[in-house]
């Protein structure tokens, strides 16, 4: 994911916490030491400040827990979208096969619809080693249109399920 | 003082330096008080006109950011003050345009009305330094300080940097202009006013 994000040319990833993602920054940290990482307390205030970081002539990424879409609609909505300012939105499933919170499930279910509601497209990760190349596709087809872009991440990649004894 | 006499002196202070304006009534008096290409308007998007100074602070740290928030549209995203105070740009500057109102739609108190102090919550997430002011005089004098700490030949000095919070308690101004509805055209125009020209795409291949 960071060899994708970093290839789309983004030095810039702005972030609200989530366990499956927890060791993204780690891994920024050490091996991609120009990649600049804010962590906002919000959803939509991470899209606020990716918009900033865009109209400073950056290419953000906003990395975000599938809830957080919920937190994040009208930044999209009234902001990003009607500016034409595009960010690699990287979208941590909850609520996909895998899941164990029932408090998850609704909004998991609803992102693929959200989005194709606001006109974003959507691309799946599907596996661990085609990851760093859809990332990387979403970011560039992002930057090359102004239209956010969105990649998810499914559960079965982020936390593949231990091999039965 | 009005809104629209506290913005006249903020664009007076700002120079060409870009200012970032939340919806309603902060953007129309901005556009009243002097359209100009590094003006950013926002017509929607409660509540981030901060965080989006905060953005561009961090990716333009040559470039003193100053950002009209009401206090309606600053309630609505309080968070956004931590995340200032823990990045703590020094060119960037916060004045909150308060009426104690959400004036664009219809007049309603705000929590500012009734004890919330917004200068306190900035002091208390990590500003380096924030005031209230009352008085046209005030103002100028505060957005003097932003302007001196952000001269090089003085950086050495004890000036205080940002990240600059001013709250200016204003009585409403009643705007009768608007800025342009094309948000495309706003940032292009903002973009290339900053030194950022947005460059025409190019369809990259991977």
């Amino acid at each position: 994911m960071c060899d994708g994000l970093y290839a789309a040319g983004s030095r810039d990833v702005v972030y609200v916490p989530d366990n499956p993602l927890s060791h993204v920054l780690g891994v920024l940290e050490d091996t991609y030491r120009d990649v600049t990482t804010t962590i906002a307390t919000r959803e939509e205030e991470a899209f606020g400040i990716a918009a900033g970081l865009y109209l400073g002539g950056r290419r953000p990424t906003v990395m975000l827990q599938s809830s957080g879409l919920g937190n994040s609609l009208n930044a999209l909505g009234s902001l990003l979208l009607p500016y034409q300012i595009p960010v690699l939105v990287i979208v941590s499933m909850r609520g996909d096969a895998g899941e164990w919170n029932a408090a998850q499930v609704p909004l998991g279910r609803a992102v693929a619809p959200i989005c194709d509601a606001l006109g974003l497209p959507v691309a799946v990760a599907e596996t661990p080693e085609t990851t760093a190349a859809t990332v990387q596709l979403v970011g560039q087809t992002a930057f090359g249109t102004r239209i956010p872009g969105v990649c998810q991440l499914p559960r079965r990649v982020t936390m593949p399920p231990k091999p039965a004894a | 003082m009005t809104s629209l006499e506290a913005i006249g002196h903020v664009v007076h202070a700002a120079g060409d330096a870009p200012i970032v304006a939340s919806l309603g009534h902060p953007a129309y008096d901005l556009f009243g008080a002097g359209d100009r290409p590094a003006n950013f308007y926002t017509w929607g998007s409660m509540g981030l006109a901060s965080s989006i100074g905060l953005g561009l602070a961090l990716a333009q740290p040559g470039l003193r950011v100053h950002v009209l928030d009401g206090d309606g549209s600053l309630l609505m995203n309080l968070g956004s003050l931590a995340t200032i105070g823990w990045k703590r740009p020094a060119n960037f500057v916060l004045i909150v345009l308060d009426n104690e109102r959400y004036a664009t739609t219809g007049g309603q108190d705000t929590a500012t009305a009734h004890g919330a102090d917004l200068e306190a919550a900035a002091r208390a997430m990590g500003f380096t330094s924030c005031v209230t002011v009352r008085s046209a005089d005030a103002l100028a004098e505060s957005l003097a300080q932003t302007t001196k700490a952000s001269a090089p030949a003085l950086s050495e000095r004890r000036e205080s940097k940002g990240p600059w919070m001013i709250v200016v308690k204003v009585q409403e101004s009643a705007p009768t202009a608007k800025p342009p509805l094309d948000c495309v055209f706003i940032k292009q125009r903002f973009m290339a006013a900053i030194g950022c020209a947005e460059p025409a795409t190019a369809g990259e291949r991977p």
